[in-house]
């Protein structure tokens, strides 16, 4: 598979010495589309933001189809499409003014696609940036974004603060296009039902490194979560200390333990080193697979 | 639409899809020779990755379901009736497959299983009769 964008080993840390990235390494293959998760100060924007060469790594190396984003930022930015978390259009700008300043930059704008988008959006030409509202902003930053046709889409919180009917609005836009050219997107969000639609990988980051990097059909086929209950001398470090556990966390009167295996294999194996035979053990989805390892990572 | 899909259960969504399919087809909603939407209509509908949909097509053609015709739409492929039975008979065990689990958590003997089982089956029966 061509390799699309590959991070290596990337390192960034902030004035303050604080860590945000320490070795962070993926790569997305063409057509793939990763959903990038973390919680809040994870790291995902900075990450976008290297991708983008806005930020340096202080160590490692990102590539985008084989090219260094801050040696050849016009030869990458060309053929990438970015929306950023707070995306910065000039409020004083018409909605056209601002299509047809993304149309000189990019030699391959599609006309097509970016009135078929506008028409999509309901976006009205004359109308000031500075009086959109919040989701409608959002559409006009993913039109400009995607008009040019980019290989690669770089979306930060691309539902971020927008309603159930405007982020189903994005999701299936954004699912539009793959259909069309066979774009690969890496997108951060919070909203794993999205993830769970849109994606076909998912990358956890935490505290600076890749905490999960897995085809998301894997998630429920190759691993579980197995609650234990508690006595019989099973601890959350005995748990740990199994071989496949991703994360254990106690809960009321269970224990929680993320294992990379399937059910019935974690079953057996907790019936061997432990001699349980009570314990619970299923396949999870996204959003409980994240709460499961935030809250309890090794 | 025919298909619906849970992208929050634990049961991938492209399993979700092909069991469906195997579904309409056993139950005879579908037929050999019927049409299955493009990746690209059933995604655009369903509001899911096109890649998640081939995937499912892919399996389903391997597993013998559905016919590729080269630019034309996916066919469900004829069976006998044997086939048929057979086909039936899985979709059957893989609903069983999480029962038979959850017999043996509860420590259920497989006589009484079976009794239970076969108490529904008649109740469901004569409900039916009843109607």
């Amino acid at each position: 598979m061509t390799e699309i964008l590959a991070f290596k080993d990337i390192h960034r840390a902030y004035v303050r010495g604080v860590n945000v990235l320490q070795g962070v390494s993926f790569s997305l293959g063409q057509g793939e589309v990763v959903g990038l998760l973390g919680k809040n100060g994870a790291g995902k924007t900075t990450l976008l933001r290297i991708a983008m060469g806005m930020l340096e790594a202080q160590r490692g190396a990102v590539q985008l189809f084989g090219l260094d984003p801050r040696r050849e930022p016009l030869a990458v930015k060309r053929r990438v499409g970015y929306v950023s978390e707070e995306q910065i259009l000039p409020p004083f700008l018409s909605v056209r003014a601002v299509i047809a300043l993304h149309r000189q930059l990019f030699p391959t704008w599609d006309d097509d696609l970016a009135a078929q988008l506008s028409a999509r959006f309901g976006l009205s030409p004359r109308a000031k940036i500075g009086t959109l509202s919040k989701g409608e902003a959002r559409q006009v930053a993913l039109l400009c974004a995607a008009g040019h046709r980019p290989e690669l889409l770089l979306l930060d919180e691309p539902a971020g603060g927008l309603d159930p009917v405007m982020r189903r609005e994005f999701l299936e836009t954004a699912i539009d296009l793959l259909n069309e050219g066979g774009t690969t997107v890496l997108f951060s969000s919070h909203y794993l039902f999205d993830v769970e639609r849109l994606a076909g990988r998912v990358v956890m980051l935490h505290e600076g490194r890749v905490l999960l990097d897995s085809p998301l059909d894997d998630l429920r086929e190759r691993y579980a979560l197995a609650l234990v209950p508690r006595g019989d001398g099973v601890t959350r470090d005995g748990l740990l200390a199994l071989d496949g556990c991703l994360a254990a966390r106690e809960r009321a009167d269970a224990l929680h333990a993320v294992f990379q295996a399937d059910p019935r294999r974690t079953e057996a194996l907790l019936e061997r080193e432990f001699g349980i035979t009570g314990a619970r053990c299923r396949a999870i989805a996204l959003e409980e697979m994240f709460i499961e390892l935030m809250g309890g990572q090794l | 639409m025919l298909f619906t899909v849970d992208p929050q259960s634990d049961v991938p969504v492209y399993r979700q899809l092909m069991e469906q399919v195997k579904f309409l087809i056993a139950s005879g909603q579908l037929e050999p020779g019927d049409e299955l939407p493009s990746t690209r209509t059933l995604s655009s509908e369903l509001g899911v990755n096109p890649m998640t949909i081939s995937k499912a097509y892919n399996y389903l053609e391997k597993d013998g379901v559905l016919e590729r015709r080269p630019g034309l739409p996916l066919i469900v492929k004829a069976l006998d009736d044997g086939q048929l039975q057979v086909r039936k008979e899985d979709l059957l065990r893989e609903s069983l497959a999480p029962i038979v689990d959850m017999v043996r958590q509860l420590g259920i003997g497989h006589k009484e299983a079976l009794r239970i089982l076969g108490e529904m089956l008649d109740d469901a029966q004569r409900e039916e009769e009843l109607r």
